[in-house]
């Protein structure tokens, strides 16, 4: 009796909570809702910001004690010494990478001729089907949706979402990322699809030209998405299919995701 | 207290999913610490308590995802929905129903957020891409499952929420 009493009181609430869930994703849809969801995505970007340093300054410090454990062996003031010295090792590459990545994107700046802002990764998507990234840069320091992002080494996505001081930016291994791009030898033209494990490329045929391995993808500028000549990444692989009129080719994509911290944002194009 | 506590837990776990989990990421999938939460929190407090926890938590979920906020909320529901009503039912539970209630939590899951994004007019992945990435993270949070439930226990006697579960 009391079972089946808490069992229609939880098929209750259930209900009700699915309804009220609903509701609340069809009414923050809404055009007018947009002003009060970005104002309550950017309220989490500071803490976010907060967790990605503290999360890198683990694994500074991880990599540390992962080099002091294999050095036991040794004696104490060899260990000490080398303690030390991998310490400051560590935390020299990191600053090597730091700067780097920074002289990267100011050369992109330079050599782009757009117009950029720089921006912290702050977070990632909570799920494995939308590959997204949360940037510590809005509205509010002239961040749109629709604007393309890039880093120093070529093109990483597009921002989906901006509020007053965090947008959200769809990365090219998103499933639903399609850029149009065309190779650097060949000159073919073709497009690049996000996926799980690697960016994939549908290469359009053309009369006697075929596309080979080592060639760089960049994107075309054709349907206006995305701005001519960022580049994507290397071919990988082709597998030539005769019976179609195009090849598939997988891609090594030029940005790793995991293991960017800045990314520049292009504020003066949006896709036409 | 019991609300602040489940409430830290819960804003500890989206952030720590966001920042830290994708750090963890194989075969395309990271564990999905809120699920793992929620349905720890299922098994040890109750259907009801796992259900309001679950909306809490997949709109923390919701605020640092594009798109509407109420998907990743509406996601996690039938899946703690589910489990709730088999783990009334268990007699003896072990390890292994803990594992497999975290699994069939994150197939409902995927499953939910596919057809939600997709009501709600999001891009949704592929069929065959969809499924990949759903296997990948239900293998991953039935793996890491038994862990969280032993935390969330540890954590309950720590603050002295309620009675233990049997």
């Amino acid at each position: 009796m009391y079972g089946a009493r808490a069992q229609s009181r939880s098929t209750g609430l259930f209900l009700f909570l699915c309804a009220a869930m609903l509701l609340l994703a069809m009414a923050s849809q809404q055009p007018w809702a947009a002003g009060a969801r970005g104002a309550a995505k950017s309220a989490l970007a500071p803490v976010e910001g907060a967790m990605t340093s503290l999360a890198a300054q683990v694994d500074r410090l991880t990599s540390v004690f992962g080099d002091v454990s294999s050095l036991r062996a040794e004696n104490q003031r060899l260990r000490a010494a080398d303690e030390q010295l991998r310490r400051q090792i560590v935390e020299l590459n990191a600053a090597a990478k730091e700067n780097a990545s920074l002289r990267q994107a100011l050369n992109f700046q330079k050599a782009s001729g757009h117009r950029l802002v720089a921006a912290q990764i702050i977070g990632r998507g909570p799920d494995s089907f939308s590959r997204t990234m949360q940037i510590d840069r809005g509205t509010a320091d002239g961040v749109q949706p629709g604007m393309v992002v890039a880093t120093g080494a070529g093109l990483l996505g597009r921002v989906r979402e901006a509020g007053p001081h965090a947008a959200i930016v769809q990365t090219l291994g998103d499933p639903q990322s399609r850029v149009n791009v065309y190779l650097s030898k060949s000159n073919l033209q073709g497009t690049v699809s996000g996926g799980p494990a690697s960016l994939a490329m549908e290469i359009q045929h053309a009369l006697g030209v075929t596309a080979s391995n080592g060639e760089w993808a960049l994107t075309s500028g054709v349907g206006g998405g995305y701005p001519r000549g960022l580049v994507v990444g290397e071919i990988a692989s082709v597998t030539h299919r005769e019976s179609s009129t195009s090849d598939e080719a997988q891609i090594a994509w030029v940005n790793d995701p995991a293991n960017l911290t800045f990314v520049l944002v292009i504020t003066d194009f949006l896709p036409s | 207290m019991r609300r602040a506590f489940g409430a830290m837990l819960l804003v500890a776990a989206a952030l720590a999913q966001v920042t830290w989990a994708p750090r963890l990421e194989v075969g395309g999938a990271f564990p999905n610490l809120v699920l793992l939460a929620v349905v720890a929190v299922t098994w040890t407090l109750g259907a009801r308590s796992g259900l309001v926890w679950a909306c809490v938590g997949g709109v923390l979920l919701d605020l640092t995802a594009p798109g509407p906020i109420g998907p990743h909320a509406l996601a996690l529901l039938p899946g703690v929905y589910v489990i709730s009503f088999w783990i009334r039912n268990l007699e003896h539970p072990n390890a292994l129903h803990v594992a497999l209630s975290a699994a069939l939590t994150t197939a409902l899951y995927s499953a939910s957020l596919v057809l939600t994004d997709n009501l709600v007019g999001m891009p949704v992945p592929s069929f065959g891409v969809a499924a990949q990435l759903a296997f990948a993270a239900a293998v991953y949070n039935a793996l890491l499952m038994p862990i969280a439930i032993e935390l969330v226990r540890r954590l309950q006697t720590l603050v002295r929420l309620g009675p233990q579960p049997t």
